[in-house]
């Protein structure tokens, strides 16, 4: 596990004007620069390899999933083999991937950049939260080599307590891993408290910052529930203490609701980041500031409110109290409101916009199909009588990979592709952008969109193998993962092969009037040149004088 | 978020030391209260009560909340407002479900040992199984 920044070789010296020779990656050299760095540019750089370390080895147990799947008996591997590697794939995906990639990434690198900070509030904090996601990551990969949990990523009492495989490495890791995210979220909520430039108000903030804020306040609050439950498990697995065992006195569903209590924040944790995202490049792909800021941006603050009083939604079959469940159900549906809200000024703001079709855009436009598709789901599966039904079926894991995974996934990559030339100061290929879009899209469509046929005809979740009627859907849901797959393969290839052949972005290729463009690309470790000022809101686009725009 | 200057950071190690004996008096007073058996669960009720004193005093004196106004007050009061959801609404689903779907009580399972210091050894068996 090398640090290096394997990614980001020096770029080479071009005469070209559109380039910022004196910028954040050549400032120092070698890795012990990069290993000790206090500058938030650079954390969020190895913010982005070391995520997407994980997400290749997350992607990798997914495609062994389906591609086990292909048959209805055994496949390529052994059902013990199977049930570990699900696991796996939740572990790495919801803990290494999506909750740390987009606050560690983009947070990281454009909070300072989007307040006109010089850094965030607490740069070592910051450097610390990189070697707790290290170190927390290492355990948990030594947990997966020395024997890995098969419990799913949930690990549900009394099995995770019992099982004979080895949970508590990976246990230890997840709280680890905690711990650096509620660091992430401290420093991010001091930052956007005290750092903000002169002219920032609350209400003139950049939505993304908004979202980033929601987004602390939730990890914050809830990662300590998880942190403490993780390793109530980890001690009852090892030492046999009886916090969930009914036989000492302790109750099995109080682990759900522990767990849910984290987990089901944990969503928002994972998608109001990239609602955050689609907000900025809504903005500047339609040439419109956003309409209805103010609700937009305190709808992420409801959101992550309500997010809180919703987790009992996963217990509806667990031995929870009726009048419980439906509670529970009727507050889940609360969160509808506010995303309908978001979902709703984003499609006003594209209204009578001047829109640019470019690879970012697309993104957004993905976005908003797998949120409103997933959200509707979620409003279904919140309906207590339906969810009795589909609980524990591929239709529950349709619903919230089109939620969470769509979601986050499309933000993440309308942000890479949205900032990458403020990143690294180069344009990738325009072309192969929109078609790695277009292979994301169907691909992830056409693996998803036959799970929730197969969910609604009964095939349960985490099983190995499946009757044959539910053949033919399944091999099409591969066949989907497989040109997902194929999509995300071309967009690394391209994004590397900018950082040495690309053309100079210029400090804002986009045109766009968000803060953060108001710097040089990559831009220097200061920062700014010389103080920006903040005359206008974020992205105002009313007046179309070229002579506003930024440089 | 202008940090409240708490200035009178004057008083001497004396008030620390004095809240550190009053947690070593209550720490005494709930072990105390595990070795004897009060019915009725009062047992439980008191020792949650002095463990929120406990909580408290520590809160006030050491983070020093006493001293702190406006916004840190704020994040204390959010964050028991979360404790209090995550507790009401679990013990909502206990009060409200159906009895024996609940874990066993002193009065259902009467078998077993009660009281908070019920030692593990004379609860191993039901780990044995494995
Ligand atoms: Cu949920």
């Amino acid at each position: 596990m090398s640090l290096s920044p394997v990614s980001i070789p020096p770029p080479s010296a071009e005469p070209a004007p559109l380039f910022n020779e004196r910028n954040y990656l050549v400032a120092e050299r070698g890795w012990r620069s990069w290993l000790t760095t206090l500058d938030h540019k650079r954390i969020g750089m190895i913010y982005l390899v070391l995520t997407l370390v994980a997400f290749l080895l997350g992607g990798i147990y997914a495609m062994v999933i389906r591609v086990e799947l292909l048959t209805p008996g055994p496949t390529i591997i052994e059902a013990v083999t199977y049930n570990k590697a699900f696991t796996l794939h939740g572990v790495i995906m919801i803990l290494l991937f999506m909750i740390p990639a987009i606050p560690g990434i983009f947070g990281n690198f454009f909070i300072p950049l989007m307040i006109g900070a010089r850094d965030v509030a607490f740069p070592r904090l910051n450097l610390l939260s990189v070697y707790l996601y290290l170190a927390g990551m290492l355990i948990a990969i030594f947990g997966m080599i020395h024997g890995g949990a098969d419990t799913g990523w949930t690990f549900y009492t009394p099995y995770s307590t019992t099982t004979i495989t080895k949970v508590w490495p990976i246990l230890l890791g997840g709280f680890i891993l905690g711990m650096g995210s509620i660091v992430t979220g401290l420093n991010f909520i001091v930052t956007i408290h005290t750092l903000r430039a002169p002219g920032i108000t609350w209400m003139k903030m950049p939505l993304f910052i908004w979202s980033a804020y929601a987004t602390s306040v939730i990890q914050v609050l809830a990662t300590p529930v998880l942190g403490i439950t993780l390793l109530l498990v980890a001690v009852e697995n090892v030492f046999g203490f009886g916090v969930f065992d009914p036989a000492r006195g302790g109750d099995p569903v109080l682990f759900q609701h522990l767990f849910w209590f984290y987990s089901h924040p944990a969503v928002y944790i994972m998608i109001l980041p990239a609602m955050g995202v689609i907000s900025e490049v809504i903005q500047a792909f339609s040439r419109k500031n956003v309409f209805g800021y103010r609700a937009v941006a305190l709808s992420s603050l409801g959101i992550a409110f309500v997010g809180f009083f919703t987790w009992g939604h996963h217990l509806f079959t667990s031995g929870q109290s009726a009048v419980d469940a439906g509670v529970f159900g009727v507050l889940t549906m609360f969160v509808g409101i506010f995303t309908a809200i978001k979902v709703f000024n984003w499609t006003a703001t594209l209204y009578r916009g001047s829109i640019s079709f470019q690879t970012p855009f697309a993104y957004v436009v993905a976005f908003l199909f797998f949120l409103v598709f997933g959200g509707m789901t979620g409003i279904a599966l919140a309906t207590v009588a339906l969810d009795v039904h589909w609980q524990d079926t591929y239709f529950v894991v349709a619903h919230f990979h089109f939620i969470m995974v769509g979601g986050t996934i499309t933000g993440f990559l309308g942000a890479i592709h949205y900032w990458w030339p403020k990143m690294t100061g180069k344009m990738y290929s325009e072309k192969w952008g929109l078609i790695a879009a277009t292979f994301i899209f169907l691909g992830f469509n056409f693996t998803f969109v036959p799970q929730f046929l197969l969910g609604n005809a009964g095939m349960p979740r985490r099983y190995y193998s499946y009757p044959e009627r539910f053949w033919p859907l399944n091999v099409a849901s591969t066949a989907g993962a497989s040109v997902l797959a194929l999509g995300f393969v071309i967009i690394l290839v391209y994004l590397l092969l900018s950082l040495k052949y690309g053309k100079p972005a210029g400090p804002n290729p986009w045109g766009s009037r968000g803060y953060e463009w108001q710097t040089l690309s990559p831009p220097p470790v200061e920062n700014f040149e010389s103080q920006p000022t903040y005359p206008r809101p974020p992205h105002d686009y009313d007046d179309a004088n070229p002579a506003k725009e930024f440089h | 978020m202008s940090a409240p200057e708490h200035a009178s950071h004057k008083h001497g190690p004396g008030r620390y030391v004095a809240v550190w004996a009053a947690l070593l008096v209550f720490t005494a007073l709930t072990v105390g209260l595990g070795r004897i058996h009060l019915a009725g669960g009062w047992s439980i009720v008191i020792a949650m009560v002095i463990a929120t004193v406990k909580a408290s005093l520590v809160v006030l004196f050491f983070m020093h909340m006493k001293e702190h106004g406006g916004a840190s007050r704020l994040v204390l009061a959010t964050t028991l407002v979360f404790v209090a959801l995550l507790m009401g609404l679990v013990l909502l689903d206990n009060a409200t479900r159906f009895p024996l779907a609940n874990p066993p009580t002193e009065a259902t399972l009467p078998l077993m040992p009660p009281g908070p210091d019920a030692t593990l050894p004379a609860a191993v068996p039901a780990r044995a199984a494995h």
